[in-house]
């Protein structure tokens, strides 16, 4: 157990601590030097402008990309030393849709839990699990590739927890998505809350506004703000995560 | 270990089905190239014995595999453009396994293209069946792992965009360079040396010669297979190589 150390005085189990994160792409500072620590059950927005830097930690987190300088322990388990253990507690869900695409969505729901070890019984159950959760029932037997990009994009999530992850990294997963169907999906990710630890990264603002428990603030890589919402408001003298956001990534000059 | 080969079944048959469902693959693998045994023999065999049965058969079925570095290359340039192999990554999935995976979904249809060429060919020219065709079955799987390996290593380094003109150059390279559609007797002797340097016609001199007979055992069958392994073995290589490089990048 460790103390939430941004002050709200509850006791919170950690996830992830990240330490002096740093990664460079020749001589570009995709991250800077980046510390945060994002506790178990909440759900946690990166915002910023593109090129910030949110994809390449997430990538990092999820042992995808290598840092150039720094590490982070996901449940104390080494980005660096433990991928394999790692990638036992973690899923990924990326900005683009990442599906079998000729395959139907119940054999893409069939091949990420065999993938992910479960038994004939914990596959039939996922499948349950899943398709309730994501109403998918409806197009079970659709070839994926057939499908509309919003229901696309919610089997593609959907696939992302059929491996019960402890924390799961959603970038931009609203990305492209029509009004309806981004609402739908804030739905579904407002009822995965606090089973499970959600690392999201969006350019929505809305969207953070609406879904997080606390958000970080990066911009050219480094992280210029972690709080509450609340928080956020206050320092900013603002009264929406957008201005907010202006406000902290121009300096006050927006 | 178990895990291992349990992982590589379930990705095979995802690959297996991602290629099966896709018609175009078809058409090129076993519609045109069969198109083409029946075309060529019907209007050349009386002319040039490059055209008969007995050559033209395992000429056909080399000329037809080399089309699956296509179709292996488009499938991961796909899934890779997608993401849905970024998201494999995070899987406990080794970079081996997905290579082998990717290799294995195609053997099934290596087996078909080579049945289905030498029985219709079989059919037209009855004189081909015997044990030489038997082995000529059996040793096309060779080749065909060289231009499967060609297609993972275009697929790992190639976007969903270029794959299709970059593969089509292996299989001009088969085409031209295997010499199963002219007789090389004529060509310039740096040119056929360069032939014999190359994978393509050794591919398919392998096939032709094992069905139709050995007389030099080391000319007409070791140096092929030496030959056409090597490539093999590099390019799976440096598939891997590079394979696991995109699996976590630097």
């Amino acid at each position: 157990m460790f103390k939430n150390t941004e002050g709200n005085g509850f006791i919170m189990e950690r996830a992830i601590k990240i330490n002096n994160l740093t990664k460079l792409y020749k001589d570009v500072i995709a991250v800077d030097n980046l510390n945060l620590e994002i506790y178990e059950g909440e759900l946690f927005s990166l915002l910023g402008v593109n090129g910030a830097g949110k994809t390449t930690t997430i990538k990092m987190l999820a042992t995808l990309t290598r840092p150039t300088n720094g590490d982070a322990a996901i449940f104390d388990y080494s980005i660096l030393k433990d991928e394999d253990k790692i990638k036992e507690v973690i899923d990924i869900s990326m900005q683009e849709t990442a599906i079998a695409r000729k395959l139907t969505v119940e054999e893409n729901i069939v091949f990420y839990a065999k993938l992910s070890g479960q038994t004939d019984e914990e596959i039939i159950a996922s499948k349950e699990k899943i398709c309730k959760s994501f109403e998918l029932d409806k197009v079970l037997k659709k070839q994926a590739s057939k499908l509309s990009g919003g229901w696309q994009r919610k089997l593609s999530i959907a696939l992302a927890l059929i491996s019960n992850p402890k924390i799961l990294f959603l970038d931009e997963p609203t990305l492209g998505l029509d009004v309806l169907a981004r609402r739908e999906l804030w739905k579904t990710i407002n009822e995965l809350k606090g089973k499970m630890t959600i690392i999201l990264t969006t350019h929505y603002m809305e969207e953070a506004e609406a879904l997080s428990d606390r958000i970080g603030i990066m911009k050219d890589g480094k992280l210029l703000f972690v709080g509450t919402k609340e928080e956020l408001f206050l320092k900013t003298n603002k009264e929406n995560v957008e201005d907010a956001f202006i406000e902290i990534v121009s300096g006050g000059a927006l | 270990m178990k895990k291992s080969l349990s992982r590589t079944i379930i990705l095979t048959k995802r690959n297996f089905k991602e290629i099966l469902r896709d018609p175009l693959s078809l058409v090129f693998t076993l519609g045109m190239p069969l198109f083409m045994e029946i075309l060529f023999y019907f209007i050349f065999h009386n002319l040039t014995s490059q055209f008969e049965m007995k050559y033209l058969a395992p000429g056909i079925v080399v000329f037809a595999e080399s089309f699956l570095s296509l179709f292996v290359g488009l499938l991961i340039a796909l899934d890779r453009s997608t993401s849905f192999l970024t998201r494999l990554y995070v899987s406990k999935a080794k970079p081996y396994e997905f290579i082998f995976s990717y290799a294995l979904s195609i053997v099934p249809i290596v087996i078909i293209q080579s049945l289905l060429f030498f029985l219709v060919g079989g059919i037209i020219d009855s004189s081909i069946f015997g044990i030489g065709m038997i082995l000529a079955i059996l040793i096309s799987i060779i080749p065909s792992l060289f231009y499967i390996g060609i297609g993972i290593l275009l697929g790992t380094i190639c976007n969903e965009k270029s794959i299709g003109g970059i593969s089509s150059i292996v299989i001009a390279g088969q085409s031209v360079l295997s010499g199963m559609w002219f007789p090389i007797e004529g060509l310039n002797e740096g040119i056929v040396a360069l032939m014999d340097a190359l994978p393509f016609r050794n591919a398919t001199r392998l096939v032709q010669n094992i069905m139709n007979g050995i007389n030099d055992s080391f000319q007409d069958f070791i140096l092929p297979l030496i030959i056409v392994l090597a490539y093999t073995v590099v390019s799976f290589v440096v598939a891997i190589i590079l394979f696991r490089r995109k699996m976590v990048s630097k």
